[in-house]
């Protein structure tokens, strides 16, 4: 087995576009969280949500034209195009990469505009560009397109852990032989009918997230598009490129119970898998960058299972959805961003909006509201979704 | 070493739900039925290879499936035959790792856009119905399949319309040359629904709208002989100015030469509608031209699930007839986009 480095880090944020600005947000405990712009959120309970409100695709992509492509593909292009920046990569050492992209609702905002067509005239209103916008795999396809790469274009659509399974296909790809450089992450964008049946579900925050807090009101949606670059520590030595964190390992499940609720049991057992599939044991662990969504249910259960997992011995934990808000299928990826980060840098990103210990949970040390200096040599990055679809990737410096 | 062994297949839709009635419907295609009946909403033709008369509740019962969409229920159907013709039983001690993948195009595109339709109908407009949310998530098929029958190794959904399936293989391949499952069902299903109607004649298709699929119970290369063994399988993506042909080409040469395949071994050829890619395939094998499978008559337009109702279909010819034993044949398939993928795959009868 060959080792998995990280060279390139592409966020393309509510709290910053660019690594330099990611960190800075996460440094800051900046929140992204702002009244809806997406959508006419107008009789809603809820008009809050995560957006990347100062993307501009025609700014960062070079080759797609945006017109013709919907926006999560645009946020996969251009979280991309900063990832291999990063990276310091050309299109020649590009050529024979793979792409994989994890989303949640792919093209939501082509459906939610196919979804306004079909109600106010019938589906005959329906254009054919829309349609051709609609296929979820054109977020990694856009990503080959960009970046004029011939390797194989993989999306997975395993909802909101999805960008953790696509930085398991690329670590397994990379580390069996089939690629040297493998460009991963996700993208999902903000729109109205997935904040509509997340504030049907009740799991929407009345202004803002607060994950782990005792008084915490729910999720918030938002969106963006997170990528890395991914590559053998060979080819990465070879021409000399920095690496932020090495991939150790990962692993993936499925609760097989219930399609909303998550399950401790399973996603404990999850966490073991990923820690054999590294060769560590929970002492080895420094930081846990959480899937921490902020409902009530969901912190509740995920603490659980550390708890469970750690032996009761947690390290620290942080959500950065307090941040960014949940941003779906892109949010797994954002995580890892942030771990390598943690990693690279030496510090702990916050939890945000953070007041009060929540009693299930008082082992729980949340990072709270402010970074910390901390030595990192192992992160953890939980991801869970709808489906019961687990995975928890494992981080670690160079 | 070939990439995975297949010992198992399950049909859904109107070609048959056995290897038998497919081989039939191969020969003598029924032909679409009429399917005004099937939806208030208006469709853009009267015909499709549709199954008019399925109920989720006379399939499976109505314990738990009041919020399957069809998509949902045609997959849950699919991946128990498959089992049932694996033979596989699925106990506590393989649970945990026995999977599901499932290729996909955009998901439920009915149960999304209606979600959607209903925020712009409703008053106020989260009115939505909660229950059905999951139903837009495009791995709702895969993970209410997981929940159906107990399986707790990994779960997982890829997009990629015509090259969803080939995607599937190609993952599986991974998973299971990793030890990361056992045993995995590879499905890809699609549903007949206005939305999915609509979707094909927008796309130009000169096929009508199908629906079903097959789902296949997959090991690693390891595994004991089962009714096929897939030599490999490669996914590649054709950028922009970048000629469609060369790329295919040079994949499918690669396929053939890490299998050890000369181009005059390879008896069949599978590539959708798309003439071009076979073509192009043809020009591979250096000019010799094999048998070339078509499913469109038999399934419609299923944008999504052809690549595994060819494999299907491959595989029941197979079982029908001991004298093709050990024939490799092809699967091609490439998307509008420039993505594109290969699969070699050597069957057998189970004389």
């Amino acid at each position: 087995m060959r080792r998995v480095v990280v060279t390139g880090l592409g966020p393309v944020s509510s709290i910053g576009i660019g690594v330099r600005a990611f960190e800075a947000g996460l440094r800051a405990g900046r929140s992204g969280v702002g009244d809806i712009t997406a959508f006419d959120p107008t009789g809603f309970p809820r008009t809050r949500a995560g957006e990347v409100t100062a993307f501009r695709p025609r700014e960062l992509l070079r080759v797609l034209d945006a017109d013709r492509w919907g926006r999560s593909a645009c946020f996969a292009a251009a979280a991309a195009r900063l990832a291999v920046a990063d990276a310091g990569l050309s299109e020649v050492d590009l050529r024979d990469a793979s792409v994989v992209v994890g989303t949640t609702s792919g093209e939501s905002k082509v459906i939610e505009e196919f979804g306004r067509r079909v109600a106010g005239e019938g589906f005959a209103a329906v254009p054919a560009a829309l349609a051709e916008q609609l296929p979820a795999g054109r977020l990694s396809f856009a990503v080959n397109e960009e970046l004029g790469i011939a390797g194989e274009s993989v999306t997975l659509a395993t909802a909101c852990s999805a960008s953790n399974y696509a930085l398991g296909y690329a670590y397994d790809a990379i580390a069996h032989g089939d690629a040297d450089i493998v460009v991963t992450g996700g993208a999902d964008s903000v729109c109205r009918w997935a904040h509509a049946g997340f504030v049907r579900l009740g799991a929407v925050a009345e202004l803002e997230c607060a994950p782990f807090d005792r008084d915490r009101t729910g999720m918030v949606t938002a969106e963006g598009g997170a990528m890395l670059v991914l590559e053998s520590e060979e080819h990465a030595a070879r021409r000399g490129a920095r690496a932020y964190a090495r991939v150790l390992g990962y692993a993936l499940n499925c609760d097989a119970h219930h399609m909303v609720a998550p399950r401790a049991e399973t996603i404990a057992a999850c966490m073991r898998l990923a820690l054999a599939d590294a060769g560590l044991t929970p002492e080895d662990v420094d930081y846990v960058c959480a899937h921490g969504t902020g409902t009530l249910a969901n912190d509740a259960t995920e603490a659980e299972a550390l708890h469970a997992a750690f032996a009761g011995r947690v390290p620290p934990v942080s959500s950065i959805k307090s941040m960014l808000g949940h941003t779906m299928g892109a949010a797994s990826a954002f995580g890892l961003i942030a771990a390598a980060l943690a990693i690279a840098r030496g510090f702990l990103p916050p939890t945000i909006n953070w007041t009060t210990p929540d009693p299930a949970m008082p082992w729980l040390d949340p990072v709270a509201n402010r970074a910390r200096e901390a030595k990192v040599r192992v992160a953890q990055n939980n991801g869970f979704a709808f489906g019961g679809n687990n995975a928890i990737s494992l981080l670690g410096a160079v | 070493m070939s990439a995975l062994s297949i010992s198992g297949l399950g049909l859904v839709g109107p070609a048959g739900n056995t290897p038998d009635e497919l081989v039939s419907a191969l020969s003598t295609p029924g032909g679409p039925v009429d399917v005004t009946g099937m939806y208030e909403a208006e469709l853009p033709g009267a015909l499709a290879y549709a199954l008019p008369e399925f109920s989720t509740r006379a399939e499976l019962g109505r314990k738990g499936t009041s919020f399957f969409d069809r998509r949902t229920a045609l997959t849950v159907i699919a991946c128990g035959r498959a089992l049932a013709d694996a033979g596989v039983a699925v106990s506590e001690e393989i649970r945990d790792r026995t999977g599901i993948v499932v290729g996909t195009t955009a998901g439920s595109v009915r149960s999304s856009v209606d979600y959607a339709v209903e925020t712009f109908t409703q008053d106020p407009p989260h009115l939505v119905n909660p229950a059905l949310f999951p139903t837009t998530v495009m791995n709702c098929a895969a993970g209410q399949s997981a929940i159906w029958y107990g399986l707790r190794g990994v779960n997982a959904t890829l997009a990629g319309g015509r090259t969803a399936f080939l995607s599937v293989l190609r993952y599986c391949r991974t998973l299971l040359r990793c030890g990361r499952a056992d045993t995995l069902i590879a499905a890809a299903i699609d549903e007949f629904t206005p939305h999915a109607a609509w979707l094909t004649q927008l796309s130009g298709a000169d096929v009508a709208p199908g629906e079903g699929g097959a789902a296949f119970v997959v090991r690693g290369a390891a595994a004991a002989r089962g009714d096929a063994e897939v030599l490999d399988v490669r996914l590649g993506f054709c950028p922009r100015d970048t000629d469609i042909s060369t790329a295919l080409g040079a994949t499918i040469r690669g396929v053939l030469d890490r299998a050890g395949l000369a181009a005059g071994e390879i008896t069949t050829v599978a590539s959708g509608t798309d003439d071009d890619a076979f073509k192009a395939t043809v020009a591979a094998l250096d000019g010799r031209a094999p048998r070339r499978l078509r499913v469109d008559e038999v399934v419609g337009d299923c944008p999504t699930a052809v690549g595994a109702v060819e494999l299907a279909a491959l595989l029941s010819e197979h079982r029908a007839d001991p004298a093709r034993d050990g024939a490799v044949s092809l699967l091609v398939a490439r998307t509008p986009e420039g993505a594109f993928g290969v699969a070699a795959v050597r069957a057998w009868s189970r004389s």
